[in-house]
């Protein structure tokens, strides 16, 4: 009897023990036969984030979060267990950070590893993280926390009052009377619309000719279009043989002689700017001389207007060759030379 | 307390008879422990689905099961079944024994009562207690299990995910830490009424019966006690 007793008593232990052992690892989804390894992250607050919440690399599970403390410097200390097979394999980032961040509506948090040379476009995170690896130079993990989902659903209640407070405004400017104005001016737009439709009937022949002459212009366009085409084929063999350079080369040495004589022509521009005074008075003194003569006065004027004169000039002249000439055929005649 | 405390010191006394308490208080409370554990599980899993209809996912019907039982169901209702079925064995049989002067009897034959009586039962029932209700809870986690996946719109995957949604250990141990002091007490109450019985069978009858109330009232009141103090 005692050993039944015995017996009986032992198997229930060990069944009972056998259920609260294999009970408590299986819900806490731990393994004896999984080797693990102890990571350290430190975050500036874990929000929500517990013991036994998992860890998550793109979704799947690679550890557990094993102890949570508060650390120096303001930030909490966070110990990471992560299974030997993810750490061996490398599937690690090589710069991880972790970001604390609610897992669903019902308030299960999780711890997501990242890559830092791919964070999250978030200030506040990044914000954090730039916190804990300026604080941080024993290579543990920066982390984040994303804010709890109480606060976006407060943020959200809030997005939602302010649609509520639009909605009401909308419906106050929406009376009675402007949604008949409304309806009014659709009423009118659609009047508005059938006109535009009559006229279109009505133009469709001015369109058609319209239509016509602008195919016309365009066989036109296209016919100068061909034209223009082969004028720039001329061109382009005119280029091709040289003698648009040469062209060029003449008109460049026209041109240089051009500068040049519009240099003399400014040279000879200057000197007559010199001479301006002089040239002024020579002119003045050429018009006194003109008028004299226009008028008949003085030696010149009276030789152009007096005939008598004139002719006794010529006379005088005629009689003084006459003299020169019998001067140079008998000079003794005239002239007497002694030394003594 | 303090004479049970002191009368542990004669080890060749209730050592033996320690066994024999634990088959007779723990191995055979199994049965009414796994019975109500199984329909526990059952009712909750069929009253969470009712009250989760709605926003809240079905899968929660796994976490409430889960929590529920191994904080406060299993313990709570073991411990009350096993007050009146411990607890009136106790206060029954040290009583009968009191009035019959069969203690009176061992007294004179130099032997401890507590040492030779009450030391083997509290013993038992302090270590046997906690391991039955282990056993409850699975059986309860397991039966509302069954149930939800066979009665609810649920599937096993679901069910699990809800369990260990927001497990921690602490619910397990919480649960046994409980029942611990839970058959502490009963054993504990009820030796102390049947070592006080007086008054023949009718004495017998009323120390039993003070003893089940007492000890249904402690297990309350111990609850409360370490949900304030534990949680």
């Amino acid at each position: 009897m005692r050993r039944r007793d015995e017996v009986l008593v032992g198997t229930t232990i060990i069944a009972s023990l056998a259920a609260i052992i294999f009970g408590a690892l299986y819900l806490s989804k731990a393994s004896l036969w999984t080797s693990t390894e102890i990571r350290v992250a430190r975050f500036r607050t874990t929000g929500g984030l517990g013991v036994g919440a998992p860890v998550n690399l793109r979704g799947v599970r690679v550890g557990r979060v094993n102890v949570i403390r508060l650390g120096e410097q303001n930030l909490v200390e966070v110990d990471l267990q992560i299974n030997q097979d993810a750490v061996a394999s490398g599937i690690l980032p090589e710069r991880p950070g972790v970001i604390a961040a609610s897992a669903s509506l019902f308030g299960e948090w999780e711890a997501r590893l990242i890559d830092l040379d791919l964070p999250p476009d978030d200030a506040n995170v990044l914000a954090d993280l730039s916190l804990v690896i300026e604080s941080s130079d024993d290579g543990a993990w920066p982390g984040a926390t994303l804010p709890d989902i109480g606060e976006l659903t407060a943020q959200a209640s809030r997005i939602a009052g302010n649609i509520t407070d639009i909605s009401d405004r909308v419906t106050t400017v929406l009376d009675d009377e402007a949604v008949g104005e409304l309806q009014q001016s659709i009423s009118d737009f659609a009047n508005t619309v059938q006109n535009i439709n009559a006229l279109a009937e009505q133009q469709r022949d001015v369109f058609g000719t319209v239509s016509q002459n602008v195919e016309r212009t365009s066989d036109l366009l296209a016919d100068a279009a061909m034209r223009l085409q082969l004028t720039l084929a001329r061109v382009d063999s005119a280029t091709s043989e040289g003698e648009l350079s040469t062209i060029m080369a003449n008109t460049a040495t026209i041109s240089t002689d051009a500068a040049a004589m519009l240099g003399d022509l400014g040279s000879i521009v200057g000197v007559v700017r010199a001479n301006e005074a002089t040239i002024g008075r020579l002119f003045a003194g050429a018009d006194t001389v003109l008028a004299k003569l226009e008028t008949g006065r003085g030696t010149a004027g009276l030789l152009l207007s007096d005939s008598a004169l004139y002719q006794e000039a010529t006379l005088a002249i005629t009689e003084l060759r006459s003299l020169i000439a019998d001067i140079q055929a008998n000079p003794r005649k005239y002239f007497k030379f002694s030394v003594f | 307390m303090f004479d049970v405390l002191r009368s542990m010191r004669d080890m060749d006394v209730w050592v033996p008879r320690t066994v024999v308490q634990m088959r007779r208080l723990g191995v055979q409370s199994v049965p009414i422990a796994l019975f109500i554990a199984t329909f526990t599980g059952i009712v909750l899993a069929l009253l969470s689905s009712y009250s989760f209809s709605g926003a809240v996912p079905l899968y929660f019907v796994g976490t409430l099961i889960g929590k529920t039982i191994m904080m406060e169901l299993a313990p709570v209702l073991t411990g009350l079944a096993l007050a009146g079925r411990i607890g009136a064995n106790i206060a029954a049989e040290l009583g009968t024994m009191r009035v019959t002067e069969q203690v009176d009897a061992l007294e004179t034959l130099a032997f401890n009562p507590l040492s030779f009586l009450v030391v083997p039962r509290v013993l038992a029932a302090t270590v046997m207690v906690p391991l039955v209700v282990a056993l409850a809870m699975a059986v309860g986690v397991t039966s509302g299990w069954i149930t939800a996946i066979s009665l609810l719109d649920l599937t096993t995957p679901e069910f699990l995910k809800g369990l260990r949604l927001f497990y921690e250990f602490k619910d397990i141990w919480f649960g046994l830490v409980k029942s611990a002091s839970f058959g502490l007490g009963i054993a504990a109450i009820g030796s102390f009424k049947g070592l006080r019985t007086g008054g023949g069978a009718e004495g017998v009858g009323r120390a039993t019966t003070e003893a089940v109330v007492i000890s249904a009232s402690m297990i309350l009141v111990l609850d409360a006690f370490w949900a304030v103090i534990l949680l």
